[in-house]
């Protein structure tokens, strides 16, 4: 829903508020302030947005997509996501490029832990919801058959729909995915992509991925970046 | 050549050859230091040292050999109602030794559901150091008295018996096996850590649905561990009165019977290598699937670093 604020601007014939964007200005990022990976980031992200970012290995990609997530603090420079400068509960969704499951849990426990970050509070973690949702976004990954296995004996594939699944069924505003169609055959990478697609469709979520593939960037993304020479540069 | 290149070149030989035996010297230097700290406390009475295989031999033949199996049978009073061979649950032994396995089992469940939480306080990953630091303090103070010391103590609170061993252990527990706990925590990989604070998870779910799954193994292991390390101090604690088989064993040589003792002793070394096996098998449970093996039984004789995988040969 639209909130009416003092920030509500016309862009592209749509009404849109500070609370449904993200707004970078000037930022660096990086963890030391005399060698910043990436500097002077000004963008502003609306809804429906697909970014791309690509660049040479530690270039500073993953330390921009943890910064935005909340995780790295920005060196200077002014980060607003949705209208403030914490995330919230719940608003962000975070693939890292080693997916951050746990290996020892089942599918199920994964991606619940997923819907319970979207769909609960944090002092009482439990609704039905969660797993209506956690049912739905491991249907959509098509790994129903192994809901009850642990991540640890999934293949690196499987594993990395299990991370998506994850995300799906949290339902962000903003998801972040580092490197997260690696290791899917085509098939699996063409059904993965329509619903990660359709997800931000749908939901007129934000998606900003870090992907080398171009092709596949060109594919999703509605804006490309390229980070090179410590500057983040739009194709 | 000149006089130089002359200097530069013996230099480079003794530095190649310091490199070379620089372990060697390291070790020397080492035993060296310590021969004399040790010559320094013992006053230079080395034939003390000498001396001492004779006095062993003489004690083992005169007073320890042949062990007094009679700590197996059934004691006096009171009149055992068990008959034929299951008498032997009568004896001083067995209900020593039962009542250590009590003491360990008891103080390990109860230990291991106190430290937790506080090992989860302990750990930096999860909180500031204005968290972190105290309860560190706290586990650090509850491991720095051995589980003696903290026998003598609940003696004194609670009297004689098995209620002051397991509360003397549980607080050593705490203390041991939170600092395990913490440590195992900390070992948590940072992606996870990170997806959930992306999240938006709050410190109940990231605890009790991050961490503890991802550390589980690891948690589990440490407290089959702790079981185990708990009966072999058990059986210290009784000395104390604070119950368990040391009871048995103090009375004994107050009274001098160490062929009485010597029977404890192999006793409690039998129990000690059946509950090793135990906890090496259910250990082997929980780990990861490379060291999911069955452990051989001679492997519990050897240390860690000398049994080799199958798969490694």
């Amino acid at each position: 829903m639209v909130k009416i604020t003092s920030g509500v601007g016309l862009v592209r014939g749509i009404i849109m508020s500070d609370y449904d964007s993200i707004t970078i200005t000037n930022a660096s990022v990086g963890y030391s302030k005399d060698d910043p990976l990436i500097q002077g980031i000004s963008l502003t992200l609306k809804p429906g947005d697909i970014v791309a970012i690509n660049g040479v290995s530690g270039i500073g990609k993953t330390t921009l997509l943890k910064t935005l997530a909340g995780l790295v603090r920005p060196i200077n420079g002014d980060i607003t996501i949705f209208g403030n400068k914490r995330t919230k509960r719940g608003e962000v969704g975070y693939i890292p490029q080693r997916l951050g499951l746990i290996r020892n849990s089942t599918v199920q426990h994964n991606v619940i832990l997923g819907a319970m970050a979207g769909h609960t509070r944090p002092w009482f973690p439990f609704s039905r919801d969660t797993k209506i949702h956690t049912k739905k976004a491991i249907e959509a990954m098509g790994i129903e058959s192994k809901t009850r296995v642990p991540v640890g004996k999934l293949s690196g594939g499987q594993q990395r729909r299990v991370a998506i699944a994850r995300t799906l069924a949290q339902e962000p505003k903003l998801i972040l995915a580092d490197e997260f169609l690696a290791e899917l055959d085509e098939e699996t990478l063409t059904k993965v992509m329509d619903v990660v697609l359709d997800y931000v469709k749908k939901k007129n979520a934000i998606m900003i991925l870090v992907e080398h593939d171009l092709s596949r960037a060109e594919k999703m993304a509605t804006r490309i970046f390229t980070a090179e020479n410590g500057k983040l540069v739009e194709n | 050549m000149d006089k130089n290149s002359e200097m530069e070149k013996e230099g480079d030989a003794f530095s190649s050859l310091w490199y070379k035996f620089r372990w060697l010297f390291v070790l020397f230097t080492l035993v060296s230091l310590a021969i004399w700290v040790m010559n320094s406390a013992i006053e230079g009475q080395w034939d003390k040292l000498f001396e001492s295989p004779r006095n062993a031999r003489i004690f083992f033949m005169e007073s320890l050999w042949p062990p007094d199996w009679s700590v197996l049978e059934p004691r006096a009073y009171p009149v055992c109602e068990r008959t034929g061979w299951l008498d032997f649950t009568c004896s001083t032994a067995w209900i020593g030794v039962m009542e250590t396995i009590k003491i360990a089992f008891s103080a390990t469940v109860f230990g291991m559901l106190i430290s937790y939480p506080i090992a989860l306080l302990a750990a930096d990953n999860l909180n500031s150091n204005w968290i972190s630091y105290p309860a560190r303090f706290f586990l650090a103070a509850c491991r720095s008295l051995p589980s003696i010391l903290w026998a003598v103590l609940f003696v004194i609170m609670v009297g004689l018996g098995p209620m002051a061993g397991i509360m003397a252990m549980t607080i050593y527990t705490v203390g041991y096996l939170g600092k395990l706990q913490y440590e195992a925590i900390e070992g948590v990989a940072k992606p996870q850590l990170d997806a959930s604070k992306a999240m938006g998870h709050g410190w109940l779910e990231r605890s009790f649905g991050v961490v503890l799954p991802e550390a589980a193994n690891g948690l589990i292991s440490q407290a089959i561990f702790m079981f185990e390390y708990n009966f072999r101090h058990g059986t210290v604690i009784g000395i104390v009165g604070a119950g368990g088989i040391g009871y048995y064993i103090n009375l004994y040589l107050e009274f001098l019977q160490y062929d009485k003792v010597f029977a404890y002793v192999i006793v409690i070394f039998v129990v000690v290598l059946i509950l090793d096996i135990i906890s090496k098998l259910t250990r082997s449970l929980f780990n990861d699937e490379k060291y999911n093996k069955r452990p051989s039984w001679w492997s519990i004789f050897l240390p860690a670093a000398m049994v080799q995988h199958p798969e490694e040969e």
